[in-house]
């Protein structure tokens, strides 16, 4: 938040950034051809995912290709994973952003966070549609909840992660959705509401800066957590064979950062070019981007190794059967185009990208990008699906064809994602808006006794009802623990909120920043009322008096 | 508690019983249970797998016992087709040789089950009887236990539930039929349990081995008397004595789910 949002406007600072907030601004109008058509275009690619979902809520989970003595789960588990790996990089990269102050990048964290919350609406639209009850699950696990339930556990941390990752996002956006209101005028009452009588001062600005760092630091742990409990869902089931690994926590979050990375560059390029942000993120910043995003694939093919050579190498019966049919047998060219195609050729060029130091290409990029997602994904369902094969008692299994309506499932989840992401965009301001740079290391001021009272009050009961509701855990059926805890878990990530939004004087005259534009003071109806209430006796007499004559 | 012996055998070479033990950790109702009847039940069925002769009446008695729908002939070949008790099915050797081997496979219902564990909603738990219970009311159909169990005993309602006209007349009255996106399993058949248990109270006794040992719709169908089921609690209960046999052993022991 603090410091000048690009370098060439060091110079000369007020033109010019009057000057480029039009240009960091330009994406909000809703005009243009090219809008309404992907509008259309991507509203129609969403209706397949509920054409796939209707399809199982008419027919049963029959209409996929899954079964009992077959494959369990499918290719939709697979694209939850995905999606849940995606939404993990978007805080990170912001996080990261903010705590190592890379300049370069703070322009990439806003629309990195964007893609956090499409991803995991997502993701979590998925799961509803992949469990055979959809309209009983979420209030299922909320009130019957079961402390050793991995998907218990997911759903904990998914809400801590949205919840969290609204306010960091809410707070590092408030003074951009202050500007707005005067920079936009026909959305500013959106803008005006949104902002929460923000009040613009050096105290206030470093209040903010201070409350979001540490929100920074707290929300990285949060994310590893989240793809962590992916990776024990998985990892934790002894009778699985090929899951059944310590190693998948780690596993999972490495994948996550690959898939998130790649991903945001994938959006990035798009937007840039669409959105004519090409003064905004020069070509280096893909090259930065990629050489980060090399570095994890190459660290996730090496994970890949070890856990194929654990898997093949003098293991047990049922683990070594998974991995000889994942590398040579029936599924050796699903996996093995992907380890190649999808991971060890875009990190050639990547590779080649980032050593060269005349090579900075952006389509080298997305198209490195775009495999990797590609890959994952694919691999992804070789780690669902392969173990179902191998059931450790010899039952006949039936072969796992993935049907249309899964395949609309996971398409049509891609087009959601990417609906919800150009909604948020058009939106919200994406770009962060300059801000003068401050000299002096100002410091908040002190806060008034009573909002100390409010958040200290609130951190104490978030922490009591956490405690309250893992010490109940053993009893779901009368004190519905994940309910309490995880009002505990909002209340307290609502401290950094409430620090933030809570007013700081009572009586403080509501300041809006000046409009760009001049406009006529509007006549308020309370004031007209209050005004005839006042000058009635006046016009009665008036009346009489003119009757008089 | 002492363990049973569980001695692991060739039972391939068809010398041996699978023994599928249920029960709570806790046996200290054992130590009375010379003098006094038992008061805590831990249900548990021992499978001969030598009188095993292949025949399926087990399967059948099953199905028509608690209701399992019929899948018909495109979901059983894509694996969906519903088997509270099932056989599986296993050959050793090649033609002229060829040993045809039967192990009957309801839910094990195991002492530390692993399908209970990952249940989000405490649709499945284990009863202080040791069953291994399933609620379908109660289940979201998110198949992780289906995905943990490690015998694939447990099944997922693929699509809704359906019978011919000429089966719609011999449907169980005692046994809810289960919606379409939702897990069900063997419960060792409780209702029966529950009907015997009632019925002796009522006569002021409690249950005896005899009224229980063919309790089950399997034990009571299977014509080579394979199948025992009974109270592992009572000392003197038949399928106690045969749990307690040197050639008893648990499925999958390696797995540690105690079976």
């Amino acid at each position: 938040m603090a410091g000048v949002a690009d370098p060439t406007l060091a110079g000369n600072a007020h033109e010019e950034a009057a000057h480029d907030e039009a240009a960091l601004l330009q994406h909000l109008p809703l005009e243009g051809k090219g809008l309404w058509l992907s509008l259309l275009v991507l509203a129609a690619g969403t209706s397949a995912l509920f054409y796939g979902f209707l399809q199982q809520v008419l027919h049963g989970h029959a209409v996929t290709g899954q079964g009992s003595h077959g494959a369990v789960w499918g290719i939709m588990v697979a694209n939850i994973v995905n999606f849940i790996g995606v939404s993990h990089v978007g805080i990170a990269i912001s996080a990261v952003v903010r705590l190592l102050r890379l300049k370069r990048y703070q322009q990439l964290a806003r629309l990195a966070e964007f893609i956090t919350l499409a991803a995991i609406t997502t993701a979590v639209t998925n799961i509803a549609m992949d469990v055979g009850r959809p309209e009983r699950f979420i209030f299922n696990t909320l009130w019957y909840g079961r402390y050793t339930a991995p998907f218990v556990w997911s759903c904990t941390v998914i809400t801590t992660y949205v919840v969290g990752s609204s306010v960091y996002l809410y707070l590092a956006m408030r003074r951009d959705l202050w500007l707005c209101e005067t920079k936009v005028p026909s959305r500013r009452w959106f803008y005006g509401l949104l902002a929460l009588g923000y009040t613009d001062t050096p105290a206030s600005r470093a209040r903010h800066t201070r409350v979001v760092w540490w929100l920074a630091v707290v929300i990285l742990p949060i994310m590893v957590s989240v793809h962590s409990v992916y990776g024990y869902i998985f990892g934790l089931q002894a009778g699985r064979p090929g899951w059944y690994n310590p190693f998948q926590a780690p596993y999972f979050v490495l994948g996550a950062i690959v898939s998130g990375f790649s991903t945001v560059i994938v959006a990035l390029a798009l937007l840039r070019k669409t959105l004519h942000w090409e003064q905004f993120f020069p070509p280096r910043i893909f090259k930065g981007l990629g050489i980060f995003l090399g570095f994890v694939t190459l660290l996730y093919m090496y994970f890949l190794f070890s856990e194929y050579l654990t898997g093949i190498y003098a293991s047990p019966e049922g683990e070594r059967v998974v991995f000889h049919d994942v590398l040579f047998g029936r599924f050796a060219i699903v996996t093995w185009s992907a380890m190649l195609g999808g991971m060890l050729l875009p990190f050639a060029l990547l590779f080649f990208q980032g050593v060269n130091r005349r090579v900075v290409s952006i389509p080298l990029s997305v198209v490195a990008a775009l495999l990797i997602n590609a890959g994952l994904w694919t691999i992804r369902t070789v780690v669902v699906v392969p173990t179902f094969y191998h059931p450790l008692l010899p039952w006949p299994v039936a072969p796992y064809t993935p049907t249309f309506a899964e395949w609309c499932i996971v398409i049509g989840s891609f087009f959601f994602f990417a609906l919800l992401l150009l909604v948020l965009i058009k939106t919200f301001p994406v770009l962060e808006l300059p801000e003068i740079e401050e000299e002096e290391h100002v410091r908040a001021q002190r806060m008034p006794l009573w909002k100390i009272a409010s958040v200290g009050f609130s951190a104490l009961a978030g922490v009591t009802l956490i405690a309250t509701g893992l010490g109940h855990r053993l009893e779901p059926e009368v004190f519905h623990p994940v309910v309490i805890w995880l009002s505990g878990t909002i209340l307290l990530l609502s401290v950094p909120f409430q620090i933030c939004v809570l007013p700081e004087r009572r009586l403080r005259v509501f300041v809006r920043a000046p409009l760009a534009t001049a406009r006529p003071a509007p006549l308020r109806p309370a004031s007209v009322v209050s005004y005839l209430a006042s000058a009635r006796p006046r016009i009665v007499k008036a009346k009489v008096i003119v009757g008089r004559f | 508690m002492k363990e049973p012996t569980s001695s692991r055998r060739r039972f391939l070479g068809g010398f041996a019983q699978v023994a599928t033990f249920v029960g709570l950790a806790s046996g200290d109702v054992l130590a009375t249970g010379e003098t006094t009847p038992p008061r805590t039940h831990k249900w548990g069925m021992v499978i001969d797998l030598d009188r095993c002769t292949g025949c399926q009446a087990c399967a059948v008695a099953c199905r028509a016992e608690n209701n399992v729908p019929v899948s018909g002939p495109v979901n059983t070949e894509k694996g969906r087709a519903i088997f509270w008790m099932n056989l599986l099915t296993t050959s050793e050797g090649t033609y002229p040789g060829l040993r045809e081997e039967f192990i009957p496979t309801p839910c094990n219902h195991c002492e530390d089950p692993p399908c209970t564990k990952v249940c989000p909603v405490g649709a499945t738990t284990q009863t202080e009887e040791g069953i291994t219970a399933q609620i379908p009311d109660r289940c979201i159909g998110c198949r992780l236990c289906e995905v943990s169990c490690p015998y694939t005993r447990r099944y997922f309602n693929w699509s809704e539930a359906e019978w011919p006209e000429s089966l719609r007349e011999q449907l169980n009255p005692d046994v809810a039929v289960r919606p379409h996106g939702v897990i069900e399993k063997c419960l060792f058949c409780h209702h029966r349990i529950r009907a015997a248990k009632d019925k002796a109270r009522a006569e002021g006794r409690s249950v005896t081995d005899a009224e229980l040992h063919r309790l089950t719709a399997c034990a009571q169908s299977c014509p080579a008397e394979a199948i025992t089921f009974g109270d592992l609690n009572d000392r003197e209960s038949e399928v106690t004595r045969q749990s307690e046999s040197p050639r008893a052993f648990r499925l999958l022991e390696d797995v540690g789910t105690r079976p």
